[in-house]
């Protein structure tokens, strides 16, 4: 499995939201890019950044720092964040993102995905929040009564090849990811599955590695990395 | 000594990711497309991202094909990345097909992929097929990070390395002072910045730019 170092980027810095909530928000690098740096310094494989301006505005609103990023680190990076429309898309991958990741807009808007699968193919992971198994919307700010399993067999019929599926109620947690909920997606999808929150220390790793269906392709991890619970070399060697 | 590196510009490619890596290894790298910049330089980088036929336009627009040529003749290592890799060899098959600079006999054509999706994106382990000092230090069976839908198919005695997507493909190259990766050794991690330091030690060690 992949481990994806998570770099939140607000106003500027590399921040941790709780559980998806504006109002819970610890700041960790005041210029991202050390955290980036940090982290590929020590053999990530693969970076995964969020605009959380980009997700609330609706349109990216940190390209100058992902480009910074994406320049400055010996790995690819995918960039996620208010991804609404194909002009966006394609800004966040002239900055240099191997990967866009899409959320809200995904669900909400058919013809857009279509037209990012068919232009980015790959490149384009599809983000999928739950809360109580239901799908998130707009930043978390909003739940709808989809459920998730659901909504990731339809968008796969539909052509996405990658999701990211994060289980708000664990996010930022650190208390270990939900396991049998990703188990749940996973059986429903032949697409490959990133997943996302929870993780804490390095059983949670291992036990993603061991008990999450072979289509998990990978983890998640923010705040358990900047707060030092393990290295990025540590958790690599507890997914592999 | 500290390498000074050129990495040709000629308005595609990943430049600034392969100048922060080479920085990053304690190399001094210059993205520049001026000759004596060039010519001025202990090693020579070929970088690329896109389509064939439309970079080789853009290099002889700038004469950088007689260029790479000419410092090759002056013993300059020469390392091509990805698309410059494949613009290394003689002949691709993409787009209707067009000529490439010809350092490396062979050409270049679509991954075989055996059904799987093209294009082949992600990390792959690379196979070296030989000993290389551009390799050095770095096991074989390492993961490298590649984004490409061609392969070059360079001539046995220059096969340096090998990867698999669907059917085995070569991913490494080596002929005399011209070395080339399919793979992109700048979002490679560790042993990516490895193989550039490995690259920078050869070019440190070349004899002087004449």
């Amino acid at each position: 499995m992949i481990l994806y170092p998570a770099i939140d980027v607000r106003g500027g810095s590399a921040v941790r939201l709780t559980q998806g909530d504006y109002g819970r928000e610890t700041t960790y690098d005041a210029d991202p890019v050390d955290a980036a740096l940090r982290w590929a310094g020590e053999g990530a494989q693969y970076l995964h950044v969020v605009d959380l301006d980009g997700a609330k505005a609706g349109a990216p609103q940190n390209l100058a720092t992902i480009e910074r990023i994406a320049a400055a680190v010996p790995c690819p990076i995918q960039v996620g964040g208010g991804l609404r429309e194909s002009g966006s898309v394609a800004r966040v991958l002239e900055a240099g993102a191997a990967r866009v990741v899409i959320g809200t807009a995904a669900l909400r808007d058919p013809g857009f995905l279509e037209a990012a699968l068919a232009a980015y193919g790959d490149r384009v992971v599809v983000s999928v929040d739950a809360r109580d198994g239901k799908v998130s919307l707009a930043g978390w700010t909003e739940t709808s009564d989809v459920d998730v399993a659901d909504a990731v067999a339809e968008l796969s019929q539909r052509g996405a090849t990658r999701f990211l599926c994060t289980t708000i109620e664990v996010d930022g947690t650190m208390e270990g990811p939900a396991l049998g909920e990703l188990a749940r997606i996973a059986a429903g999808t032949e697409a490959q599955v990133i997943a996302s929150g929870g993780v804490g220390d390095l059983a949670h790793l291992e036990s993603l590695a061991r008990e999450a269906p072979a289509n998990v392709e990978g983890a998640i991890v923010g705040r358990a990395l900047y707060e030092r619970r393990f290295s990025v070399a540590e958790a690599i060697a507890a997914l592999a | 000594m500290t390498a000074r590196i050129a990495i040709l510009d000629y308005g595609m490619g990943n430049l600034r990711s392969v100048e922060k890596a080479l920085e990053h290894v304690g190399a001094a790298a210059t993205i520049t497309s001026e000759a004596s910049a060039v010519r001025a330089a202990d090693g020579v980088i070929l970088p690329g991202v896109g389509a064939f036929p439309r970079a080789m336009e853009r290099i002889r627009e700038l004469s950088l094909d007689e260029l790479i040529a000419e410092r090759r003749d002056a013993g300059v290592p020469i390392l091509g990345i990805c698309l410059g890799l494949q613009l290394l060899f003689e002949t691709t098959t993409e787009l209707g097909g067009a000529d490439g600079v010809g350092l490396l006999p062979g050409g270049v054509d679509e991954l075989p992929a055996d059904g799987l999706k093209v294009p082949h994106i992600g990390w792959s382990p690379v196979r070296w097929e030989r000993e290389s000092k551009l390799t050095e230090g770095i096991a074989s069976e390492t993961p490298f990070y590649f984004v490409h839908s061609f392969a070059p198919d360079p001539i046995p005695g220059d096969l340096l390395g090998t990867a698999a997507y669907g059917s085995r493909f070569a991913c490494a190259a080596e002929r005399d002072n011209v070395f080339g990766v399919q793979f992109h050794p700048e979002k490679s991690s560790a042993a990516g910045l490895r193989l550039l330091a490995n690259f920078a030690g050869v070019c440190a060690k070349a004899p002087a730019p004449a």
